[in-house]
């Protein structure tokens, strides 16, 4: 039995989200490295006013993940395999090793940014839930073929997929997708087309800017959003973090994967629950739990349970 | 004979193989002592033992697990073990792979990877697997005698003793197929053993055919595969089990027969003791079977319905209720059940009635499959016992009440039954227009579909609207219209003309619940003789004893 720790995307921002972490001297380590890394105060980017834009909101998720992981890990709570959705994949690469904290702080910025500036107004998210892959696929197709930019953007599990695109062509997907029979299909509150092929030129300057920072090997795979494999490759993993940003997040198969090589014991670091949930439903033979939810002692407990049984 | 030449055969060995084998042995001198190797020394022994390029048959199926010997095969050194052909029923551990990314083995033949199905896919995209074939549980024991002889079998027992003698219990499964297969070839056979004693409660598999024994970290891995909580039965499910009875299994007294896995077939096996005592049909059906102990067949076998039933395999708990039950069950001198999947597959192949499973997709031909996309599930040995075996001679009423003509060479068939829900949850449809398999097929560079219960087989369709005689159907445009009628509201079922389901049903191609005088508000989980866990172990007066993540109360 292994545990794999999940870092949440976004979506999961709360207010408040590093004010809440518990009073520990690596939260306060992690959150001081960030600010240097910044040339800014951290403390102050998950205020309401700060979170509405992209650049904080992936700041923050990053702190959140890596902080809390740290503060587990010392008291022997490590992860056997680390997963993140789209930004939380930096705070798992963290953890597994493969780069600096500091590093990832700044990359992510100038990811926020980059995003923030690629489509200012016009393109955004959708989610269908009810619908399989191929129906909602066959949508994409034809709307695709009728010159409406529109894409798949994650596979978050069987039944829960989101697009992304133009406003309007995801409207006209929506609508579609209500016909076939979907069980909810509805506009996100996002203004950036992430995971999908309009932020390719993110990806090219993400590519460059990682040239030159230094990755190691993970001390324990990491799963790539891009092709759900569990990645033991330093090279590999920077490819991965440079791409997914504008290709989809194959979640739902990247987490199977890991039930598969054996996590028994999903742990989502904070903020929230939204991982959790598609683990819960996903693999009800396993168990999930949210930092967030069930506190830093439960998880801790039940992750050195299920690497000391007995 | 012209062009024929006569070769001397005195400077030719025929004893390559046994000389092989006497080599390696000597190299495992200063490691084991007489046939048993010491647990720390595994590894040391299997990298003397195994060479690069062995073809290596690895115990494991859905149930038993040679867990240490894997474990242990995963920790040799890649640099001395490498490109190993591995032959395994089942590839269920994750160190099952591992060892194929660690180039410790390269190429796979195997009959199922449910647990592994997505990471296999993926692997041999990525060409770090090279596929063999995948098979049937049959398929593969017989190719070990023909074109697949294990060069090392690595097997899994309870209790060995210092000659080697094996005690497999319950849990003997294939491990004599494995065994007989490389022993009698000059190959290597290494058993993992729960204990080593000195005297052994029975012999399963005598000592001479066995090399080395090793005890085990741990037990073996034992799956309760074969547990169904009746709590999580349907209504829905009761209405199709008493469809069955009584559309099929009434209708053409099947009298011998396999259940699969599923929650449908535990509804069948639940309702006999009460749906099938009230239709007086005790005596008359379902009286042999070929199948695991199923906790859920308890009430039928108390209530005096059932003769005997032969196991593939044991389950977890259901050990002592077994030895309570000798005149049931297939038992040696020590009173524990004896299994054998090879024998009971061959059974359920060509001795049994009829089978029963559930699918996950099937075609408007009936084809069926378990195969989704993206992952490479396998077949296990459902198509072993979901097919009409052709070169079946011996008659039952249920056989040859499928014949359909008065030709005078005209023959019987096996029963095919396939029952599905029309909807899987979340709004996936069961019936449709095309499998998944056949992309799967594609991608993987399979030389054919994967496809699990071939339409051709299937003599009946059973689902929520009703059963369809498909073997009644007397051209492939009125059996594709069979299963359209019972097709409920997916794509496929939204195409028939409703019209042409009177004339079906007059023709007596297909039948609703009420034409088998059934009512649908009858059709209730009041009418099942266990609703839970709990009430299993009381019908089994307390013999059957459920593992803890069975147990509720």
């Amino acid at each position: 039995m292994s545990v794999a720790f999940l870092f949440p995307g976004q979506g999961s921002q709360q207010v408040n989200m590093l004010k809440g972490l518990p009073d520990h001297r690596l939260v306060d380590k992690t959150i001081d490295e960030a600010s240097e890394a910044l040339n800014e105060s951290a403390i102050l980017l998950d205020s309401e006013t700060n979170l509405q834009s992209t650049v904080a909101v992936q700041i923050c998720l990053l702190i959140a993940g890596v902080s809390s992981a740290r503060v587990l890990a010392a008291n022997g709570a490590k992860p056997d395999l680390v997963a993140g959705h789209s930004v939380g994949a930096f705070g798992a690469a963290v953890i597994a090793g493969v780069l600096d904290f500091q590093d990832a702080v700044s990359i992510v910025k100038q990811r926020g940014e980059w995003m923030e500036q690629a489509y200012p107004e016009g393109y955004g998210m959708g989610v269908v839930l009810g619908l399989p892959e191929q129906k909602l696929g066959k949508i994409l197709e034809e709307h695709l073929s009728q010159g409406e930019e529109v894409y798949y953007a994650n596979l978050n599990s069987k039944d829960q997929i989101t697009i992304s695109g133009t406003i309007r062509g995801i409207k006209k997907v929506l609508e579609k997708a209500k016909g076939a029979g979907a069980r909810k299909a509805e506009l996100l509150n996002v203004s950036v087309p992430s995971h999908c092929p309009l932020l390719d030129t993110v990806s090219e300057k993400l590519a460059f800017a990682l040239k030159n920072i230094q990755f190691r090997s993970p001390e324990v795979p990491f799963a790539g959003n891009r092709t759900a494999r569990a990645l033991r490759d330093p090279e590999a993993i920077k490819e991965d973090l440079a791409h997914s940003v504008s290709h989809s997040v194959k979640w739902h198969q990247a987490t199977s994967l890991f039930y598969e090589l054996g996590a028994r014991l999903f742990v989502e670091l904070p903020p929230g629950r939204v991982l959790t949930d598609l683990s819960c439903h996903a693999f009800p033979s396993a168990r999930s739990v949210s930092v967030d939810d069930s506190g830093f002692h439960t998880a801790q407990v039940l992750i050195n349970r299920v690497k000391q049984p007995n | 004979m012209v062009g024929v030449k006569q070769v001397s055969s005195k400077n030719h060995s025929w004893t390559k193989r046994r000389d092989a084998k006497a080599e390696r042995l000597k190299n495992v001198e200063g490691i084991s002592s007489g046939k048993v190797i010491p647990t720390d020394r595994i590894i040391e022994a299997l990298e003397s033992l195994i060479v690069p390029g062995d073809r290596v048959s690895l115990e494991g199926n859905n149930q038993k697990q040679a867990s240490f010997l894997s474990a242990a095969l995963n920790k040799v050194s890649p640099s001395r073990i490498h490109d190993l052909h591995m032959i395994m029923s089942s590839i269920s551990r994750p160190e099952h792979l591992d060892i194929f990314e660690k180039g410790i083995a390269k190429k796979v033949d195997f009959a199922y990877a449910g647990p592994q199905s997505l990471r296999i896919a993926q692997m041999l995209e990525d060409g770090k697997v090279t596929m063999g074939e995948i098979h049937t549980y049959l398929e593969l024991y017989s190719r070990l005698f023909v074109d697949l002889i294990p060069s090392v079998a690595l097997v899994a027992a309870d209790k060995a003793d210092k000659e080697g003698n094996l005690y497999t219990g319950p849990n003997t499964e294939e491990t004599p197929t494995l065994v007989e297969a490389t022993a009698f070839r000059d190959g290597i056979v290494i058993a993992q053993v729960n204990e080593l004693v000195d005297e052994l409660p029975r012999v399963d598999i005598p000592g001479s055919w066995i090399d080395f024994v090793t005890v085990a970290d741990k037990p073996y891995e034992l799956e309760p595969l074969f547990t169904r909580d009746p709590r999580h039965i349907t209504d829905l499910q009761v209405l199709m089990a008493m469809m069955i009875i009584r559309g099929i299994y009434e209708k053409h007294e099947v009298q011998s027969l396999n259940h699969g896995i599923g929650y449908n077939t535990a509804a069948i096996e639940l309702l006999l003791p009460t749906y099938g005592e009230q239709l007086g049909l005790r005596g008359k059906i379902c009286k042999h079977w070929a199948s695991n102990p199923h906790p859920t067949l308890i009430p039928a076998i108390e209530s005096g319905w059932v003769e005997s039933i032969h196991c593939f395999g044991g389950e977890v708990g259901m050990e002592e209720y077994v030895r309570a039950r000798p005149d049931v069950f297939f038992t040696g001198k020590d009173g524990s059940m004896r299994s054998n999947r090879t024998l009971s597959q061959l059974a359920g192949q060509y001795a049994v009635d009829l089978f029963v499973g559930s699918t996950l997709q099937m075609d408007q031909d009936g084809n069926s499959s378990t195969v989704t996309s993206g992952r490479l599930a396998g077949f296990g040995g459902a198509p072993n016992m979901g097919h009409d075996p052709r070169g079946r001679r011996h008659s039952t009423p249920a056989w040859l009440n499928m014949m359909t003509s008065d030709d005078p060479l005209a023959r019987g068939k096996k029963l095919v039954v396939q029952v599905v829900e029309t909807f899987q949850t979340g709004n996936t449809p069961v019936i449709v227009e095309s499998l998944d398999a056949i992309d799967v097929g594609k991608n993987a560079e399979l030389a054919t579909t994967p496809v699990m219960i071939y339409g051709d087989d299937v003599t009946h369709l059973v689902t929520e609207e009703g059963i369809a005689y498909l073997y009644k159907a007397s051209s492939m445009e009125e059996r594709r219209e069979a299963v359209a009628a019972v097709a409920g509201v997916t794509q496929v079922g939204l195409k028939h003309d409703p019209k042409r389901t009177d004339e079906l049903r007059r023709s007596g191609i297909i039948a609703l619940p009420e034409d088998l005088g059934i009512r649908r508000t009858d059709a209730n989980r009041s009418l099942l003789a266990a609703k839970s866990v709990e009430e299993l172990v009381e019908w089994s007066e307390g013999l059957y004893n459920p593992p803890a993540k069975f147990r509720s109360w």
